[in-house]
């Protein structure tokens, strides 16, 4: 989108009315304001590979504010340059662009550690007057962002400890939010439990729950394919449409994450937040307009529209599976129980395919599917919306009957949309077959998208929530996927079944579409 | 990667073409490759020159323009002086590989030369050539035409690009834009280049005064000096325009000096000073309490800003600068996109000045 309109969102401790003249026309987002970021887990993967990085890339695309400080917070033992100079190789080994040395010099001598376990009071408060240095040296204004990027059992001692020692209040009226990684709960009640310990310390609006794929360019862009394009959304319902596929597939097993993985399972490390938002944003009502409240609240109509699946429903509409050896790329791989950390007896499904329905007018009517797999021969994620078939009058009957249209958003790899459609095969008889139309954002537009990170962060310190989860959203997906969980406990194990690594899921997963007479895209 | 689809050692524009057979050229091109190309478009770009000199490093930029933003790029080089009137046409393409194994993505180029008479073709030349439905960005090197004997021309240009530091009487091309702009109607949007060059300070001022003290003072300024190079006092005036409009000062002159004035009656000082160095090599803005000093050194890939606020250390940052490379300047241009409102303010407060 290009605008050239509008003034921007000053921070909130100067006069709210005065906005900064000069920015009009300069950036369609609202500015990131000034402050100090502390990473809660800042020795850990996530703010090596993907957290640094993506500040670092934001400084370099000139979208950090003038005063941005990180103060990293754990507990091993290190000085500030040995942590900046772990932060230095990480960047170089993970930045999306080349690293510049001076600006990586100015910016890296904004980056402290802090050394604290997460339940040391003292910590907090040394905490505290580090940060009320910065704002006095620097001009961060009170600004604080937390992010919580420690493991989520770390989640509630960390919030007591902000409340307790009054950081989750802006001592000179700026502002204090918060950012929580996923996953946001194990099932409904502990995400209600979370939800409560964050929203004790810290306002829901100052409240930023990370769902990474909504950061992604094209996840963004499929409220502009169906709002900015008058083509598609007329069509957008149950008239028009018979069906819609969502596919979240990778050859990938747990690669080191077997403890994880085999406690959460596809349903909640997938479904319940990713797949759930894409699945929103695809079947949502036009909101009102793109404030983050007016996007959320269609979200989770979606949400609530969905019909339940309990008992003998999720028996005939979801498949849980699990993956056998197999090969992939041609070479063997293990079954999923004899991953490292993983049980032999373990019944965690690394599949899982559903059929949905949305109660809503426009979808009346319109199954959703939805499958998720590890080790399947394919990485993609995608969302394809199936048309119905034209009329059986001029071209569609007999024995040749056309493929539908079919229109399809790639939100990873090779992020693009296709839409594939029926043409007159040249030539003095009629034959009629399938082509392609396909856009592909990395050749169109050749500029590399931001990662979904660095939206995100900025998001955050402009205080934007569009593209995070809000309370409700997180606890109407839980409440959803917590019925299909009970209904599988209650049928103990005989739900599960298996499918060899490299195959696209077990046949029961092909039965679910065949009832209506689909079958599943082949990616 | 960079593959060229034309076969010759020396430079040359392309394949030669008879004007009525570029389409059918074109398509031979494409139809040649196979199915390791893709043609791909978004824009017409056209770029009109009286320097035929310059048709080489007009290809190299439409090459580098074509790596991000697939294009039918036109390039006309137009000797009015003549005797003959001819017109020449050559056909090429511009393909790049994004990733090794993908197919290679291709953009074509059209090249006329129009000798003599044959320049009064150009609308011509450039309507029957267009892809169709995509918007038109025309880029006019060097000066306007006083007259222009089709008018037509402008109506059809979505975007005109130019670059007003190059005019010797930026006065009267500022004029002729003026009545283009009247002709053209509201389709046509005006690119100045020394507006979008600017674009990379302009951001980094805001950011400064994005910082809350700083803000606080910008209603307080008394005085701006620009330090600017040689050839761009154009440039620095668009700056000061910039600022005045943003700001609401009015300018005013009382025997020949000029002061800005603002809301309040406040005056606002400015010293341009050339220097070599970049376009705009230094701006300092100052209030009586505060200082801000945003500069660019050569070689640099980023602006040092200094802000001075009162009972607070001095900050510096460092905020990242655009290349300006008059094929970066187009990319942003290209990129950026929108009808570029502020360019006729910041116009309006300093036209005086060009006189």
């Amino acid at each position: 989108m290009r605008y050239e309109t509008g003034l921007h969102k000053m921070p909130s401790n100067t006069d709210p009315r005065q906005t900064n003249p000069l920015r009009e026309g300069l950036s369609s987002r609202t500015v990131a304001e000034p402050c100090t970021i502390v990473i809660f887990g800042a020795t850990g993967d996530l703010t090596h590979r993907k957290l640094v990085p993506a500040l670092y890339n934001l400084a370099a695309d000139g979208n950090l504010p003038p005063s941005v400080n990180v103060i990293g917070f754990a507990r091993r033992d290190k000085t500030n340059e040995v942590f900046r100079t772990e932060l230095g190789d990480a960047i170089r080994k993970f930045s999306r662009q080349k690293v510049n040395e001076e600006l990586w010099s100015r910016f890296s001598d904004c980056i402290h550690y802090h050394r604290s376990a997460f339940d040391n009071a003292e910590g907090y408060t040394k905490l505290a007057e580090r940060l009320d240095e910065l704002d006095k040296n620097c001009g961060t204004r009170g600004n604080r962002l937390y992010y919580l990027a420690a493991g989520p059992d770390q989640f509630e001692v960390i919030l007591r400890n902000l409340k307790e020692s009054g950081l989750n209040h802006s001592p000179t009226g700026g502002w204090s939010r918060i950012i929580v990684e996923k996953p946001f709960g194990y099932d409904l009640p502990t995400a209600q439990g979370l939800n409560k310990q964050v929203n004790e310390a810290f306002a829901e609006n100052d409240t930023y729950r990370i769902d990474h794929y909504l950061g992604k360019e094209t996840a963004q862009n499929i409220m502009v394919l169906r709002f900015a394009n008058s083509i598609f959304e007329g069509m957008w319902n149950s008239r028009y449409i018979s069906h819609v596929q969502i596919t979240a597939s990778e050859p990938l097993g747990v690669e080191g994450r077997g403890g994880y993985y085999d406690h959460a399972g596809a349903m909640r490390d997938m479904v319940q937040n990713h797949l759930m938002q894409l699945l929103c944003l695809t079947a949502m009502e036009p909101p009102t307009d793109l404030s983050a409240d007016a996007v959320r609240d269609e979200k989770v109509k979606v949400l609530r529209s969905l019909r339940p699946l309990t008992g003998p429903e999720v028996i005939k509409n979801v498949v849980r599976a699990q993956y056998g050896a197999g090969a992939i790329d041609g070479k063997r791989v293990a079954a999923y129980r004899d991953e490292q950390n993983i049980p032999p007896e373990s019944v965690t499904e690394t599949y899982v395919a559903l059929r949905l329905h949305i109660d809503n007018w426009r979808w009346a009517g319109v199954p959703f599917f939805v499958r998720v797999g590890k080790r399947l021969p394919k990485r993609g994620t995608e969302i394809a919306v199936h048309f119905k078939d034209v009329p059986p009058v001029l071209f569609n009957k007999g024995t040749d009957v056309l493929d539908e249209n079919v229109l399809v958003i790639r939100i990873q790899p090779d992020e693009g949309i296709a839409l594939r459609m029926s043409a007159k095969l040249p030539g003095t008889s009629l034959r009629i077959e399938p082509v392609k139309m396909d856009f592909h954002y990395g050749t169109s537009f050749g500029k590399a998208a931001p990662e979904a990170y660095e939206r995100l962060l900025l998001d955050a310190m402009s205080g934007d929530a569009t593209l995070f989860a809000r309370r409700d959203e997180v606890e109407e997906a839980w409440k959803f996927v917590d019925s299909i969980h009970a209904a599988w406990i209650e049928e103990k194990d005989k739900t599960l079944r298996f499918y060899s690594a490299g195959t696209w899921g077990p046949g029961e997963a092909e039965d679910l579409l065949a009832r209506d007479g689909f079958t599943w895209r082949r990616l | 990667m960079e593959k060229t689809v034309s076969k010759t050692t020396e430079f040359s524009p392309g394949l030669a073409v008879e004007i009525e057979q570029i389409d059918k050229e074109l398509g031979r091109i494409w139809e040649e490759s196979g199915d390791n190309q893709t043609r791909a478009s978004h824009i017409n770009l056209a770029v009109y020159t009286e320097d035929c000199s310059a048709i080489e490093t007009n290809t190299e930029i439409i090459r580098q323009i074509a790596q991000d933003h697939a294009c039918r790029a036109i390039l006309i080089c137009a000797d009015v002086t003549a005797k003959e009137s001819k017109v020449r046409a050559w056909i090429s393409a511009h393909c790049h590989v994004y990733n090794i194994g993908e197919h290679a993505v291709c953009s074509e180029q059209i090249t006329f030369k129009l000798d003599g008479d044959a320049v009064h073709a150009l609308p011509n030349i450039v309507f029957s050539h267009l892809d169709s439905d995509l918007p038109l960005y025309f880029w006019w090197q060097g000066d306007f035409p006083s007259t222009f004997e089709s008018d037509e021309l402008w109506s059809w240009i979505d975007r005109l690009i130019f670059d007003s530091h190059s005019w010797q009487n930026p006065n009267v091309q500022f004029a002729i834009l003026s009545k283009i702009q009247k002709e053209a109607g509201e389709r046509i949007i005006l690119c100045d280049l020394t507006w979008t060059r600017l674009l990379g300070s302009r951001f980094a001022l805001a950011q400064i005064f994005d910082h809350p003290g700083a803000l606080q003072q910008i209603d307080h300024l008394t005085e701006i000096t620009i330090d600017h190079a040689p050839g761009h006092r154009t440039t620095a005036y668009l700056m000061l325009g910039w600022l005045a409009a943003q700001l609401d000062w009015e300018l005013h002159s009382i025997l020949g000096k000029h002061t800005f004035r603002n809301r309040a009656g406040r005056e606002i000082h400015f010293t341009l000073i050339e220097k070599e160095g970049r376009c705009i090599s230094v701006c300092r803005l100052a209030s009586p309490d505060a200082s801000f000093e945003l500069r660019r050194d050569v070689g640099s890939d980023f602006f040092h800003a200094e802000i001075s606020l009162p009972g607070v250390n001095p900050l510096q940052v460092t905020l990242k600068a655009e290349r300006d490379r008059v094929t970066d300047i187009l990319l942003q241009e290209i990129v950026r996109g929108g009808k570029h409102p502020l360019y006729l303010k910041a116009l309006a407060k300093i036209e005086p000045l060009f006189h």
